[in-house]
């Protein structure tokens, strides 16, 4: 499975979000807002899914803030954190 | 016409504003120092003052605050003016424009039109930086965002004369005066001095320490005293208060451990580090309490993840600030 396909797997299945596959989140969507309903309370979660289960942490809120934008900022996030 | 204006983006539209702009003028200082010399770190339970109709938390303290300490403690001249007129106010961010001075201004966020419509919201607090003009469009440095944005005449406008509580009233900033040497080390022991003075010292039951302490006790009876749902709301709005999308939840302990690294360079004090780190520390426990407090609020728990286990947390939390803030007084002083 791709890191992308990972990342949506996580959000849909350690949020709960029943409503939602996968495959519905683009990975350009902004995933925080009205399309997928997450909020604040959700992004502590997920801070904590992405330590858990890819081994980044993010501790800098001006980083945090762009990381969790969309699918793609975060694995991008995960893959520069990899490589470095 | 466009100013040389590096534009910075930072996590709060305060601190990143001031860092900016004082960059600008020569007195390059990082967000953290910002809110470590403006003494931003705070902690208030206010159970009497309800936002939504739920108590008030709040982790850092109020906007405007941190501003004005930075500016008297390093010894920098802001001038304000604020304006009964638009025309007027907007005639006069144009005229300093000219002069090639950018300027700070407070505005409405809501009114902003290059904020995505469902990130809209009525905050009459929002600070941001004008550095140009290209025909009817103001070219700004929107702390919050990642590059510099543009925004039409009338929507700058109204977002400077918003109406409502704390109106802006056309507010505009600018640095008049920068001292070529300012005294960081004396800024950055005033800073920290005042906030252990808060936070061990502060009067009543609901501020610094005492606060966190006051909470915990509070966390504990919700889910006796209220059905489920009120008690996942009042849980939920602590949480607000301390996660900003992408902290995980360290109500800006991280940033204040990032200022006294950044101090403890400066003033050549490994101490520093030491409490830096500890401070870090003090971040991951607010972090796992706001986990917790997430999972309950989203029906995701496991069988430890209750309020008593959350009121644990807040008073190892609270135990452990206690601790570093005397530290950190007996150090300096």
């Amino acid at each position: 499975m791709t890191l992308k396909a990972q990342l949506k797997k996580l959000i849909v299945e350690d949020l709960n979000l029943t409503d939602i596959r996968p495959e519905d989140i683009g990975d350009d969507d902004p995933l925080f807002g009205d399309k997928f309903g997450l909020d604040s309370i959700d992004a502590v979660e997920l801070v904590f899914q992405l330590k858990a289960q890819f081994g980044v942490e993010i501790k800098n809120m001006k980083e945090g803030r762009s990381v969790l934008r969309s699918i793609n900022s975060i694995s991008a996030f995960i893959e520069k954190r990899r490589g470095a | 016409m466009e100013i040389a204006f590096t534009h910075h983006q930072s996590a709060h539209c305060e601190t990143g504003v001031l860092s900016n702009l004082l960059s600008h003028h020569g007195l390059n200082i990082s967000e953290s120092m910002v809110f470590g010399i403006g003494a931003g770190l705070f902690f208030g339970y206010f159970p009497f003052i309800r936002l939504n109709n739920l108590p008030l938390t709040a982790f850092r303290i109020r906007t405007g605050g941190i501003m004005n300490r930075v500016v008297k403690r390093l010894g920098v001249t802001l001038t304000w003016e604020k304006f009964r007129k638009p025309e007027n106010g907007m005639a006069a961010l144009d005229r300093k424009l000219t002069e090639g001075v950018p300027v700070g201004c407070r505005t409405g966020a809501y009114w902003l039109s290059y904020f995505p419509r469902r990130y809209r919201f009525h905050f009459n607090m929002h600070n941001l930086v004008v550095f140009g003009k290209e025909n009817d469009d103001y070219i700004i440095s929107d702390p919050v965002f990642p590059e510099p944005v543009h925004c039409p005449h009338g929507d700058l406008m109204k977002a400077r004369f918003a109406k409502g509580p704390m109106s802006p009233k056309g507010r505009m900033y600018y640095i008049t005066h920068v001292p070529s040497e300012p005294d960081f080390k004396k800024a950055i022991l005033q800073g920290i001095k005042e906030v252990c003075h808060t936070m061990l010292k502060a009067p009543g039951p609901f501020l610094g320490v005492k606060g966190i302490r006051f909470l915990s006790k509070r966390v504990e009876i919700w889910p006796k005293k209220m059905d489920a749902k009120k008690a996942a709301l009042c849980l939920g709005q602590v949480i607000r208060m301390q996660e900003e999308i992408g902290t995980g939840g360290a109500g800006f302990r991280y940033i204040y451990a990032a200022f006294l690294q950044e101090a403890a360079v400066l003033l050549q004090d490994d101490f520093l580090r030491e409490l830096s780190d500890r401070m870090t520390e003090i971040g991951d426990l607010w972090r796992e309490f706001a986990l917790i407090g997430s999972r309950i609020c989203k029906n995701r728990t496991g069988e430890s993840e209750t309020y008593p286990a959350m009121s644990a947390i807040l008073r190892d939390c609270a135990d452990k600030e206690a601790r570093l803030y005397q530290d950190l007084l007996e150090r300096i002083v």
